[in-house]
């Protein structure tokens, strides 16, 4: 099955997938109406995408009195409109806080897209990951285990990002050789 | 519904004197004529001012617009522009700050936000949407911009966005900053009008959202744009790992008040990007910019938290005062962010007092005990706090770049390297072919490497993508090779365009990153193609470029009743060298390029004055009218004030 996996410490706070996911639910740029919300403490460096999980065991399909939420083949929990009565209970047995209410306080929440996210198309840090269980997971570990070398807890020194920008001076050097001779 | 049809968007006049606010709709023709953020400001300076004014008095005007794009899924587009008259200058002084305003104020509703004014006490705007609130700001002033941002946001939620000031602002100093959400910091000097205005801050948060004309349309074109940024080479391995620090290796940082300069491989040993590196945990940037060109620091020391700590502080405070402690000009940068200060002016007026006490031109004993040593770290630590305070020597430096030296002499005035009161170094007229001397002449708020210089010759795109460059060039970008003047006008329209978009010029200046889509529909092929498909109006590459035209003339005439004439658009050498024949050569041939660059942009050659032609061409007569046949009094820097005279002043 394929899950949607987020990566904390790749998140920089762009809000970029608010923009994208408000955008593809409804044709307006509005962070408001996305169901990706990310809270965000820039200075100590953390930001946190809120949204759906699509739980093995929903506590919002579980408390929904009419029956208006059903998980589809693309493994997302959608909300049926036609059923559903407003009561905004799913909202409020969510234990992330990631159903939100739109402006005529309906539930608004993650459908995948139909099975092709569009946050996670436009992530610029692959903060956001797409895909079957064990290449999640992979990607999961690899991330975590960098950012333990990270430092991200501050205080400590960063050999990490020292090597990165290292690097980045050297690719930098190598480009200017590129261009040398380039005719423009 | 688009947002920027008319009645769905308001310009907001806050007149702090008589505690109201007005709306007025944005007209569709304003959006075609001046496309937004910088172009809305500089219409509204030119229509609500009749200068020459003293930029401290309450007839001055803050004006802060979003830019067109702002709010979209367009990246980069949230540069708050803000623009005024400058006290540091005395003319136009105007620049942006990232953040999460500019995307705030389109969602509440306003590409504008015009302040004039002064409140009878203390006082913050809190707007939410339509509701406008002129509140009481006892408990506020004196704050930091860190605890100003987190204060507000425990009043009315942690969603809302904070543009205000800082103690440096409320001390008058004169290169006090506008800060946004903390770390964001814009016009040099405008941080001082808000306090004239006895403003500390606006907080906004706005719920509606914005909705282009054509979305679909819109948002493929915003995607592909965004999608050639997240594939490049560079920006993953170089923008988005190092940021502006690139600069440290490409931009030759001035060393010891510019007298020399850094190549990439005379950098020492805590000056080098991985230095900085270390204490980088973590990255971030502006609203929906997928860049992450800031770094987000810890400082072990004095264990603060710290962001985006950019080339210029690194080269300013850093370099330019032979400093080379990297945890130290961290925390420089930290609190000119805190106090609210520009960096740029900051340093290198303090660089400029240890260059001017070595030569023996200030006296120790004018120095209250500061040690004006190369390359004392601590000392200039206290050094920033005095300014920010005014407190001591630190009032004089508060006065800014030329100011300062015109408080030390008369004589020392050789020794500032402004044009229009800005600095930006001293470069020789040979040096890539004249731009850098004309494009810091010609900048319509003093010398700067924003306003065009750095577009004039590409040469951060050619890193990033040579073959889009080629493509510019076929496609009628003029080369300054052949043709600086020209180049160095394109250019101009280009940072004129995006500061009227609201998008980022790029920290690392660039084409691709100023014009949206220039590397697939060059030149200006793509903004029009974004701008009809967001407003629904027509838009073709002709309107683009007139709309920048037309937006640059007009700050050229603001800058002509604050006295700016022909003679100000110089250039200046240290004084030993301007005597040489060698230099002698330099400076004929740049009043050359400037009588050209005149003729070329529709002014007259004698006066640098806009001609009526010109602007009638433009759709604009109505300028002429306000300057033509007028002589204002000369300019030569904003009014000084007695330095008693100023809060804290000592
Ligand atoms: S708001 Fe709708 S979907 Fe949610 S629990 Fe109530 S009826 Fe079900
Ligand atoms: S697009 Fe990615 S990096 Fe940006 S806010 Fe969303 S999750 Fe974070
Ligand atoms: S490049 Fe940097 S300054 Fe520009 S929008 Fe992105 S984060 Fe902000």
């Amino acid at each position: 099955m394929f899950v949607l996996g987020v990566i904390y410490e790749n998140c920089t706070g762009c809000h970029l997938c608010e923009l994208a996911c408000s955008y593809k639910h409804g044709g307006t740029f509005n962070p408001l109406l996305s169901r990706i919300t990310i809270l965000t403490k820039p200075e100590v460096q953390t930001s946190v995408q809120v949204y759906c999980l699509q739980c093995n065991d929903a506590a919002c399909e579980r408390v929904c009195p009419v029956d208006a939420i059903k998980r589809d083949k693309s493994g997302a929990y959608v909300i049926d409109y036609s059923r559903c009565i407003g009561c905004r209970e799913c909202a409020y047995a969510c234990p992330f806080g990631a159903i939100s209410f739109d402006f005529k306080a309906r539930p608004i929440k993650c459908d995948l897209c139909g099975g092709e996210p569009e946050c996670v198309d436009v992530c610029p840090h692959d903060a956001i990951i797409f895909g079957p269980e064990e290449k999640v997971s992979r990607e999961l570990k690899r991330a975590k285990a960098t950012g333990v070398a990270y430092g991200i807890y501050g205080g400590a020194e960063s050999p990490y990002r020292r090597k990165k920008a290292e690097e980045a001076e050297n690719f930098l050097r190598e480009i200017w050789k590129r261009n040398e001779g380039l005719e423009l | 519904m688009s947002a920027l049809s008319e009645g769905e968007s308001e310009i907001l006049f806050i007149d702090l004197s008589r505690g109201k606010a007005v709306k007025q709709p944005v007209k569709p023709e304003d959006t075609k004529l001046y496309l937004g953020g910088r172009g809305f400001n500089s219409k509204t300076l030119f229509e609500m001012l009749n200068g020459p004014i003293d930029p401290l008095s309450v007839e001055n005007i803050i004006a802060l617009g979003n830019g067109a794009f702002a709010g979209t899924a367009l990246p980069m587009t949230s540069r708050l522009h803000i623009s005024t008259i400058s006290p540091l200058s005395g003319i136009l002084g105007d620049g942006n700050a990232g953040g999460e305003f500019s995307a705030m104020m389109r969602y509440a509703g306003y590409d504008g936000i015009v302040i004039l004014g002064r409140a009878e006490r203390p006082s913050y705007v809190w707007i939410e949407d339509e509701e406008v609130e002129i509140r009481d700001a006892s408990e506020l002033w004196g704050m930091k911009s860190g605890e100003l941002v987190d204060t507000l946001r425990d009043e009315h939620g942690d969603d809302v966005s904070v543009a205000g000031i800082g103690p440096a602002g409320e001390h008058l100093v004169r290169f006090a900053t506008t800060m946004v959400d903390k770390y964001h910091a814009g016009a040099r000097g405008s941080g001082a009008v808000w306090a004239t205005k006895n403003l500390k801050a606006i907080a906004i948060r706005g719920t509606k959202g914005v909705e282009p004309a054509d979305p679909e349309t819109f948002y493929k074109l915003s995607r592909e744009d965004l999608e050639y940024f997240k594939k490049s080479e560079f920006v993953r391995r170089i923008y988005s790992v190092i940021g502006t620090h690139y600069g440290m290796m490409s931009w030759y940082p001035g060393w010891k008040y510019f007298q020399s300069h850094l190549g990439p491989d005379d950098l020492p040993e805590g000056l080098r990007p991985r230095d900085f590196a270390e204490f980088e945990v973590g990255r971030t940037q502006c609203y929906s910019c997928p860049l992450a060109c800031k770094d987000v620091y810890y400082l072990p020391k004095s264990g603060e938290y710290g962001t985006s700590s950019e080339f210029e502080s690194i080269y300013a405070l850093g370099s330019n005062n032979g400093i080379t402690d990297t945890e130290a000009i961290l925390r420089m940068e930290h609190l000119a962010d805190e106090y609210g200060m520009d960096v740029i002016t900051l340093g290198d007026t303090i660089a400029m007092a240890r260059f001017l006490h070595e030569k023996g031109l200030i006296s120790d004993k004018e120095l209250d005990g500061v040690s004006l040593e190369w390359g004392d770290a601590e000392g200039q630590i206290e050094l920033v706090k005095m300014t920010a305070y005014r407190r001591g020597f630190g009032n004089k430096l508060a006065e800014g770049y030329r100011n300062f030296a015109k408080l030390v002499g008369k004589e020392v005035l050789a020794y500032s390297y402004d044009v229009k009161g800005l600095n930006r170094g001293w470069y020789e007229v040979d040096f890539m072919n004249g731009i850098f001397t004309l494009a810091h002449a010609t900048s319509t708020r003093g010398a700067d490497h924003l306003r065009g210089r750095s577009w004039a010759y590409w040469e951060n795109d050619v890193n990033m993508d040579p073959e889009a460059v080629k493509r510019m060039l076929e496609a009628g970008l003029p080369d300054y090779r052949k043709d600086p003047v020209g180049a160095l006008i394109e250019a101009e329209r280009a940072c004129t365009l995006a500061d009227s978009l609201g998008r980022c010029k790029g920290s690392i200046n660039m084409w691709f990153q100023a014009v949206p889509l220039v590397w697939k529909y060059p030149v200006f092929k793509g903004t029009a193609m974004l701008l009809k498909a967001f407003t629904g109006m027509e838009f073709t590459e002709k309107d683009v470029v007139e709309a920048t035209d037309r937006i640059y003339l007009t700050e050229m005439a603001i800058n002509v009743r604050q006295g700016i004439r022909k003679k100000h658009y110089d250039v200046k050498f240290p004084p030993e060298l301007a005597k040489t024949e060698r230099f002698r050569r330099q400076v004929k041939r740049h009043w050359e390029m400037v009588d050209e660059y005149l003729e070329r942009r529709g002014c007259d050659v004698e006066t640098a004055y806009p001609k009526r032609e010109a602007l009638e061409r433009l759709g604009i007569g109505k300028v002429a009218d306000a300057i033509d046949g007028k002589d204002f009094p000369e300019w030569d820097g904003p009014p000084l004030w007695p330095l008693e005279s100023y809060p804290g002043g000592e």
